[in-house]
């Protein structure tokens, strides 16, 4: 099933003066449960594609549908809802507030929900042992390591209960042993629990664990397959 | 959980936190010290001028207090002095016959308003026994004695049990000159009063001046300050119209006027403060939103709604300025407290002081309302200073602001 459908997308820069395509009639469909990396040079578009699966930009040509949502036709406000209770982000920096402990983190996004207290408190603990960090759930986030922090990041993303997660290059910061520590955590949550997963990424330890590479450059994906060695 | 990120987020950058909060203190306790010896200074002259001048309420007859002509005495003395008595709202009262003359002595003249009191029942109603500095309250000398102002004194070079001279008009119209010796010399905060007021026995005056058991004014006290506007109201319902009832404020209008002017000269001076203090306070918010950029784009593309960013900002600023706030009035209550106890020694500038009304020891107050009002402005304040960076918060677009 489709969660995710780019039909004929495009982004436009100065589209009256000098037009620059950040994408260019982009078309792609992801279905649930893949483990997809999209991966391109610099300047490719790789960036833009993602903020477009986010909902963060929206495209200047074409149609967004996640899960069947146009998301062009969703208000601001709408748009934050859609992304609070549909998608899961986790980014190259974490991104976690400085302020609260891991626990905290975890939890806050599900209180922006407005879930219950028992239900937070419970589901972040177990998001967090799931992600190896049981016991460092009341550290802040300076107290951890880039690996423990990137972890707990993906535990947020998780914690909304997402239709797919995007994750931007999150392994960039990291050293290998963490790098492949997380990505284990990833692909064992894609495999159990069938979540859905797309990277923007340079990393290859990234795209040799992807079950789909898609290829983009210059705003149009130039490659589409499936990795066979890949389960 | 927001209100719990907003006060994280004051401790994040604990120095700059600090530095405003210490800033809002120190200008709030400034600002309340100010307000304090201001309040400290018009309630003390209200206090000296009602204590030592105007009582609460003043009686006369209507016309008297335009020149101050003897004819316009009170008639039947007796009924309103019934009427005073029977309400029990009255504490004190004292009658006074009153006179405009000249002092002389040798060494000069002095015009003054010469008070006849009886001095014991004055005691109710004025201070001026406890302001004798020299000589004795109407004790020591039998025949004519007469209580006069240092700078009275001073400018007639005269002492205790020195002679003067009062020349005065008497009820037929003719010019007459007594003997009178000085019984004390009395020194109130009021140099205004002082220059222009000497006190003698009402028998002795009334004798003068041939108006035997004539009274001019009636000054009256009453339990409690909040009383003089209905003790006003039932008088004047109860006795004739051709008497002029008068409150203090109506006696001495400047001092309502002071009264008046210094609450809302205060308000507009602490709110000058604060409003000075709501930029500081601005000014630190937005260099945190700034530093903050890339968090709250964060949080926005995770989902946290506009209302909610809004509100985190400004939980922060109220929080940052109720504990600079929270801090300034503690500390200033705490020296308002001392102050309002050990006064402050004005003396290097006692004269300008006693020009105005008051003495040198200043006793700064305050009620507890005002602080109340001080933290509702605070808070408000707060909320003023946080608009400006929330909305600047909210303007940021999360696909930008997540890239810093």
């Amino acid at each position: 099933m489709s969660i995710i459908q780019l039909k004929n997308i495009s982004k436009i820069y100065n589209p009256d003066t000098i037009p620059v395509y950040a994408l260019d009639k982009v078309n792609l469909e992801i279905q649930e449960g893949e483990f997809t990396a999209i991966v391109g040079p610099s300047g490719s578009g790789k960036t833009t594609l993602l903020n477009m699966l986010g909902g963060l930009d929206l495209p200047s040509e074409g149609k967004i549908l996640i899960n069947n949502t146009d998301l062009q036709s969703l208000s601001s406000k709408q748009l934050i809802d859609f992304r609070l209770y549909n998608i899961g982000f986790v980014f190259q920096d974490y991104s976690l507030l400085p302020v609260l402990t891991a626990k905290e983190n975890v939890e806050f996004i599900m209180q922006l929900q407005n879930r219950s207290k028992a239900e937070y408190e419970k589901r972040a603990i177990e998001l967090l042992d799931e992600v190896g960090l049981g016991e460092r759930i009341h550290n802040r986030p300076s107290k951890l390591s880039g690996g423990q922090q990137q972890r707990v990041a993906v535990a947020r993303a998780l914690a909304t209960k997402p239709k797919f997660i995007l994750a931007d290059e999150p392994t960039a910061n990291l050293d290998s042993k963490s790098t492949n520590d997380l990505l284990d955590i990833m692909k064992k949550m894609n495999k159990e629990s069938n979540i859905t997963f797309i990277f923007a990424t340079h990393d290859q330890r990234v795209i040799d664990k992807a079950r789909r590479v898609i290829t983009i450059d210059d705003g149009a994906i130039i490659k589409d397959e499936i990795n066979t060695s890949v389960a | 959980m927001i209100a719990a990120i907003s006060w994280r987020n004051v401790w994040r950058t604990k120095l700059r936190s600090l530095v405003i909060i210490m800033a809002i203190a120190i200008g709030l306790t400034g600002g309340v010290l100010s307000v304090g010896v201001f309040n400290g200074l018009a309630e003390q002259k209200m206090r000296t001028a009602i204590d030592t001048q105007t009582a609460h309420i003043q009686i006369h007859k209507k016309g008297f207090t335009d020149d101050y002509d003897i004819h316009y005495f009170l008639e039947n003395p007796d009924k309103i002095v019934a009427a005073i008595e029977k309400d029990k709202r009255i504490k004190s009262f004292s009658t006074r016959t009153i006179s405009e003359l000249m002092i002389r002595t040798a060494n000069g003249s002095a015009g003054v308003q010469l008070l006849g009191i009886n001095p014991e029942a004055e005691k109710s109603i004025s201070t001026i026994w406890e302001s004798v500095v020299d000589g004795a309250y109407f004790e020591g000398i039998k025949r004519n004695p007469i209580l006069i102002s240092q700078k009275t004194a001073e400018k007639l070079k005269v002492k205790v049990k020195s002679k003067i001279i009062l020349s005065m008009l008497d009820g037929d119209g003719n010019a007459v000159d007594a003997g009178f010796r000085v019984v004390g010399i009395f020194k109130t905060s009021s140099s205004m009063f002082d220059e222009a007021t000497a006190f003698v026995r009402q028998g002795d005056l009334q004798r003068l001046t041939l108006m035997k058991g004539v009274n001019h004014e009636i000054t009256i006290k009453v339990t409690d300050l909040e009383e003089v506007s209905p003790v006003i109201a039932s008088l004047k319902s109860n006795l004739p119209d051709d008497l002029q009832i008068e409150s203090w404020k109506e006696v001495q209008p400047e001092l309502a006027y002071i009264s008046d002017m210094t609450g809302q000269m205060n308000f507009l001076f602490l709110g000058i403060i604060l409003f000075a203090l709501a930029f500081g306070i601005l000014n630190t918010m937005l260099m945190a939103i700034f530093e903050r950029i890339k968090e709250i784009g964060v949080l926005m593309a995770v989902g946290m709604n506009k209302f909610k960013i809004f509100m985190m900002i400004v939980f922060e600023t109220i929080f940052l300025a109720l504990i600079g706030g929270f801090i300034g009035i503690v500390i200033s209550a705490i020296l308002m407290l001392w102050l309002g106890n050990q006064g402050i020694n004005l003396s290097v500038v006692g004269e300008g002081l006693a020009a105005y009304g008051v003495g040198q020891i200043l006793y700064p107050q305050l009620s507890g309302a005002f602080y109340f009002q001080l933290i509702l402005m605070v808070f408000f304040t707060a909320i003023f200073s946080s608009i400006y960076p929330a909305f600047k918060a909210l303007k940021l677009k999360p696909v930008e602001a997540i890239h810093g």
